[in-house]
């Protein structure tokens, strides 16, 4: 147990994550499910970034003199991750075109009158 | 460094610059010759590759001044050459046929944009099949997902739109679970290179048996949803029916491949066999691939729509490659590469033919396809190739793989599951086989048809023959691929 | 709420936006920031001229035309740089390069200053073009 608390930055993704499936599952309302997918994608974002913390040192940035190696964190994931943010954002913003594209064609965004309307 | 080696990256480069070119273009007739000759001369370089690997063997190249693990590499071998001649292969041909359909189904003003989404969709199969990197390979898959979508959604109905959202979103949850599994492998590796990570796993795996159990799981379902695996294919029948049929084409017969082979490079170049041999993961997708086999086959039969029906027994053909794979042993691999190149073929024709039929009888229906035969003879030819492959008829390329198949199950004495593969041809042969007879038999189904009254003119449908003739060619005499998947993964 | 006020503000407000935009873009390669976020701001100082204009010359003189064909001209801009620096590399040709420099400087680190202008006018338009198809009504 006391390796959950120790380790809090993972632990608080698994959960995000797990909100973030639920919320994309459970709500009928597209925008809301587009919010859920959101979170989970933040989710594991921050499981990746905090694998690069190192306690002691400080943010990657020369100021005045450079500490050499040992005196800044790993930079690597923060690198890789604006790859995924930039993605992320990326596929929110053309399933936001999508719904209202939907809601052009349907006159609804509720996922059950959707259903219901089907065919044609 | 030979003048061959830098191919891989330059047909990355002309695909990607030459999709960008295209919304700039007015004349459309300028566009169509444009895309084709691009994939073209990648079918061309990807020839020489493939000529200079069998030559001199893998060779490794590093993508721009910095060697791994500081830089990115591509590895080319046996496995990458041969996918990426289908790839661009099959790839040109589907253009080539879409040349005639296009303006019947896409709006004068997005045909420009869809063969960009083409290219961009290509380029990044071919990105995930040649890479090194695993991080790489997943900025790859993320670029394949949008494009994918983007070929579903260009049509613009209701259906489609509902469609191409429901692939957005679980394409984007199957990737996010990808990203998750490479973030456990990085923090107990400290790499991203696939040759450096498995060095470190080597030493590693005793002390953290846990995190590699659950990094494999999640990269099991994460491109498990994404290449339509039994449980999570949900996304499958309805974006690859209301899709264009040029398209449908290019996402049953390619996109799930790409997803599959990066999988088995996963396995094989990552892991190495002997640590997925020692976690229960095989087992389970041996039995979801059972699964999705019959499961595939009976949601088909009880189809009324034509592309609806091809779409479902892309379900179960996909089943029949996770089967072999779950088989664990080496020749399961090697019949479900085989069974990727004959499904890639046999699949892109049947859509393309489906497409011409709904075209010309303009219903999409099953029971409007009585007395066809007669009046498309042509074309129903390419379909009964391609029909009676799926069964598994000799002298056609699906009895080679489903051979494969049963030597593998023979040898790897998991005897029970020759059963499931004798059921699951036998439930092809039923849904299949009426559309044939009730074609070209039958006197009430051919009274008053007139013959070759609705057919096309050869010229059209000329890709579909190659398609048809490459279908009957490598049924007959298919050795010389059996031994090159064999070199291939034996490399890998 | 009166139009004439927020088109007033606008016109004396959207230079210096632009002015940080083009900042942060050629900063990139020496503190946080680059070619993303730096054509963000510079896409909403574009939403922002658009919105606030008077509605029948509701466009910011460029073309719907002339926006993709700039967007287009710096993707293949950016696909023949990268090319160029990867096949340069991998094949080991030996051909030019553009110099190093010293590091502190805003003309240094090689090829890194015109990917991020690249990137920056590409996230610009795109951004803007998202708007502009949103408000029309079509996409």
């Amino acid at each position: 147990m006391e390796r959950l608390i120790t380790n809090y930055y993972e632990t608080a993704s698994i959960i995000l994550f797990g909100i973030g499936f639920m919320t994309l599952l459970i709500h009928n309302n597209l925008i809301k499910k587009i919010i859920g997918m959101n979170i989970m994608d933040t989710s594991i974002f921050l499981f990746f970034i905090a694998k690069g913390y190192i306690s002691g040192k400080e943010a990657p940035i020369i100021k005045g003199a450079y500490k050499g190696v040992e005196g800044y964190i790993n930079p690597v994931p923060t690198a890789l991750m604006l790859t995924g943010i930039v993605v992320a954002v990326s596929v929110t913003a053309f399933a936001l075109a999508l719904t209202i594209k939907v809601y052009d064609k349907y006159g609804t965004i509720e996922l059950n009158e959707i259903l219901e309307k089907g065919g044609d | 460094m030979a003048v061959e080696a830098n191919f891989p990256l330059l047909i990355l480069l002309i695909l990607l610059i030459s999709a960008f070119m295209m919304p700039v273009i007015k004349n459309i007739r300028t566009v169509k010759l444009f895309s084709l000759s691009a994939m073209l001369l990648s079918l061309v370089l990807s020839v020489f590759t493939f000529k200079h690997v069998s030559r001199a063997g893998t060779f490794v190249y590093k993508v721009g001044h910095f060697a791994a693990p500081w830089g990115i590499e591509l590895k080319i071998g046996y496995l990458e050459s041969i996918m990426s001649i289908m790839f661009t292969f099959i790839a040109a041909l589907i253009i080539w046929a879409s040349f005639y359909s296009i303006e019947h189904e896409v709006k004068e003003k997005n045909i420009g944009l869809y063969y960009t989404l083409c290219g961009l969709l290509i380029a990044s199969l071919l990105g995930i099949v040649y890479s090194n990197d695993i991080f790489n390979c997943f900025v790859f898959i993320e670029i394949s997902s949008i494009a994918a979508s983007g070929i579903v959604v260009v049509k613009d109905n209701k259906e489609n739109i509902k469609a191409a959202l429901k692939y957005l979103i679980l394409s984007s949850l199957g990737s996010g679970l990808v990203l998750m599994g490479i973030a456990f492998l990085y923090s107990v590796t400290g790499n991203l290179n696939m040759d450096y990570i498995h060095q470190e796993l080597v030493n590693v795996k005793d002390l953290y048996h846990n995190t590699l159990i659950i990094s494999l799981g999640l990269f099991t379902v994460g491109l498990g949803v994404k290449s339509a695996m039994f449980p999570v294919h949900i996304w499958l029948p309805d974006a690859h029916t209301y899709a264009p049929s040029s398209s449908s084409a290019m996402l049953s017969a390619l996109v799930l491949k790409a997803y599959i082979i990066l999988f088995i490079k996963i396995v094989f170049r990552l892991y190495g066999i002997d640590i997925v041999n020692s976690m229960p993961v095989l087992d389970i997708v041996l039995v979801t691939g059972a699964a999705g086999m019959i499961y595939g086959s009976i949601m088909a039969i009880l189809q009324k729509d034509l592309k609806r029906m091809i779409a479902y027994s892309s379900v179960a053909q996909i089943g029949y490659i996770f089967f072999g794979m779950g088989l664990g042993n080496f020749l399961g691999f090697v019949a479900a590469v085989f069974h990727i190149i004959s499904h890639a073929l046999t699949k892109s024709a049947l859509f393309l033919i489906a497409g011409n039929i709904i075209h010309q009888t303009h219903s999409k229906e099953i029971g409007s396809l009585k007395g066809i035969g007669i009046e498309m003879p042509v074309t129903m030819g390419v379909f009964i190739a391609g029909a009676l492959s799926m069964v598994g008829i000799p002298l056609f390329i699906g009895f080679n793989s489903k051979w494969n198949f049963a030597l593998a199950i023979i040898d790897s004495n998991k005897i029970l599951f020759i059963a499931v593969l004798v059921a699951s041809s036998v439930l092809n042969a039923v849904y299949y086989l009426p559309i044939i007879i009730n074609g070209f038999f039958g006197e009430e189904n051919i009274k008053d048809k007139v013959f070759r009254s609705k057919e096309k003119p050869v010229q059209v449908l000329l890709p579909e023959l190659i398609l048809a003739f490459a279908i009957v060619y490598f049924g007959i005499s298919s050795k010389g691929i059996i031994d090159l998947i064999t070199k291939s993964i034996a490399g890998l | 709420m009166k139009d004439e006020i927020l088109r007033e503000i606008g016109k004396f407000i959207i230079p210096f936006i632009q002015m940080f935009g083009i900042y942060v873009i050629f900063n990139g390669h020496l503190s946080p920031g680059g070619g993303f976020s730096g054509g963000t701001v510079l896409g909403v100082s574009l939403i922002l001229h658009r919105l606030t204009e008077e509605p029948h010359r509701a466009s910011t003189g460029i073309s719907e035309k002339a926006v993709i064909g700039f967007m287009c001209f710096s993707l293949m801009l950016y696909g023949i740089l990268k090319g160029y620096s990867f096949i340069s590399g991998g094949g080991e040709l030996g051909l030019l390069e553009i110099p190093l420099g010293t590091p502190g400087r805003i003309l240094s680190g090689g090829m890194l200053l015109p990917l991020n202008i690249a990137v920056g006018v590409i996230v610009c338009f795109t951004i803007y073009t998202f708007y502009t198809l949103f408000d029309k009504g079509e996409i």
